[in-house]
């Protein structure tokens, strides 16, 4: 499962805001490029982020592998004719270009939650998002951040209990629907035990928010990531 | 001090503390003991507000606690029985931090106060560990330091030894007679003596919601069997 991993890798060591920035960047980017040029560029660059986070391309391709599966299934979907030739090979590989660039997007977005902790993130959406609102999406991110592994985990607790008591010989259907029941459940208990937990430790929605500190090193990212939305708005379909 | 008095809670109609009434010193060192379903766990989650009495009321240091919730939130950590339930971060330093973030006292306060309380749980040196990565014996320390953080007169521990292998329940039940010796008032729910009998000076005896037996040791032991609680000395 993807998370916060501490480290002294040169990702960790950068602003959140200045790697949220990055990701815009990034994204607008994948959006417009078209060519294997462009795509092979932004490769480059997403395994570099990678690597800064210190998460290797194995872990990140196990951790994507049910969206890499759909983003394969596009271009097969993608590439099918209701007539002759029954397959279009250009639109095939114009979907596989379009799901490369998403799985890059996801590289990046990985490589930010490995290198930054919630309460990083919850502060750089407060300063870029004063008032309300930012609270709101500051601690929420947060939440999600903290529900998801623990939902994933008892999900597969609730598989392995299954498959202990051979469940696998049930349909697929059944063993599904088991699975959905019993995650649906422990969910709401994990759910409602973290808010029992939060209220204890006196949840506010405006706490004590690590410093964020600017560094010319972010200013090198932040322009990066300007040059990618430039790219994107005018170097046309590369 | 805290104050419980004539306190009732149900669950839909399923009365689950009835009628309660006692009194918590700041130094005291308390179990609460009882069979499965006896209200333990309900009656505690009053003492910081994480319920709201039907009828009745509980006080801390004289402040009820629905009025003034935050104080007492403050002044009663609450340790759940599961840690990993109570963790919300993915490291040691930032879990324990969120609490004192959250009172909005200043990041030196709040890095003095993690260090001072890793270092209560014998955890120093260890704020960038990763939560996942800890022993069951582990996080229950860390789940304490997040409840020490809060610099509270008083720590309620639900089930502290749950699950936990003898090695950890050793280092846990050191830990928490420091705080003992330390004059932290420690408030231990659980349904088995044997690993807090030292510890505390005071045991209540808890069946059908109410409390049944209230005193030390000597003076509850004949009840307990009676009770669904497992004598000491036939541990």
């Amino acid at each position: 499962m993807l998370r916060y991993t501490p480290a002294d890798r040169f990702a960790h060591g950068l602003d959140p805001r200045a790697k949220l920035a990055f990701q815009v960047g990034f994204v607008a980017a994948t959006v417009t490029v078209d060519q294997g040029i462009g795509l092979g560029a932004l490769a480059v660059v997403a395994l570099i982020s990678l690597w800064s986070a210190g998460l290797s391309l194995g872990t990140a391709l196990w951790t994507f592998r049910a969206p890499i599966a759909l983003l394969a299934a596009g271009p097969l979907i993608a590439g099918l004719t209701f007539g002759a030739p029954w397959f279009d090979l250009r639109a095939a590989l114009r979907s596989a270009r379009a799901g490369g660039a998403v799985l890059l997007a996801l590289f990046i977005a990985g490589a930010y939650i490995r290198s930054t902790p919630v309460r990083e993130t919850q502060a750089a959406i407060q300063w870029v998002l004063p008032g309300r609102l930012g609270r709101i999406l500051g601690v929420g991110v947060g939440l999600v951040f903290r529900l998801i592994p623990l939902v994933v985990e008892d999900l597969r607790r609730v598989r392995r209990a299954q498959l202990a008591r051979r469940g696998d010989a049930r349909g697929w259907t059944d063993q599904a629907a088991n699975i959905g029941i019993a995650g649906l459940r422990r969910t709401f208990g994990r759910a409602e035990r973290l808010g029992l937990a939060l209220q204890a430790r006196c949840f506010a929605w405006n706490p004590t928010l690590p410093p964020l500190r600017w560094r010319g090193r972010d200013t090198i990212v932040v322009a990066l990531a300007i040059g990618l939305v430039l790219a994107a708005a005018f170097g046309g379909r590369v | 001090m805290i104050s419980v008095q004539n306190l009732t809670h149900q669950y839909d109609s399923v009365a689950a503390v009835t009628d309660v009434s006692l009194t918590l010193g700041d130094d005291e060192a308390v179990a609460i003991v009882g069979a499965n379903g006896s209200g333990k766990t309900t009656l505690v989650r009053h003492f910081n507000g994480l319920l709201t009495p039907d009828t009745g009321t509980v006080s801390v240091d004289g402040r009820a606690v629905t009025d003034d919730p935050v104080y007492a939130r403050t002044t009663v950590g609450m340790v759940f029985q599961h840690p990993r339930d109570q963790f919300v971060a993915a490291t040691i330093g930032t879990d324990v931090a969120f609490g004192p973030e959250n009172l909005g006292l200043t990041r030196e306060e709040i890095d003095t106060r993690v260090k001072t309380a890793l270092a209560a749980v014998g955890l120093k040196g260890r704020r960038d560990e990763r939560l996942d990565r800890l022993s069951g014996g582990e996080q229950a320390r860390v789940a304490i330091a997040g409840a020490l953080a809060m610099n509270p007169d008083h720590l309620v521990l639900d089930e502290p030894f749950a699950g936990l292998d003898w090695p950890a329940r050793q280092t846990v039940r050191e830990h928490l007679a420091e705080l003992a010796n330390n004059d932290t008032g420690i408030v231990i729910v659980t349904h088995e003596l044997r690993d807090i009998v030292s510890l505390v000076d005071r045991i209540i005896v808890m069946a059908d919601g109410q409390v049944v037996a209230d005193g030390p040791l000597d003076a509850v032991r004949d009840q307990l069997s009676e009770y669904g609680v497992r004598p000491p000395e036939t541990c």
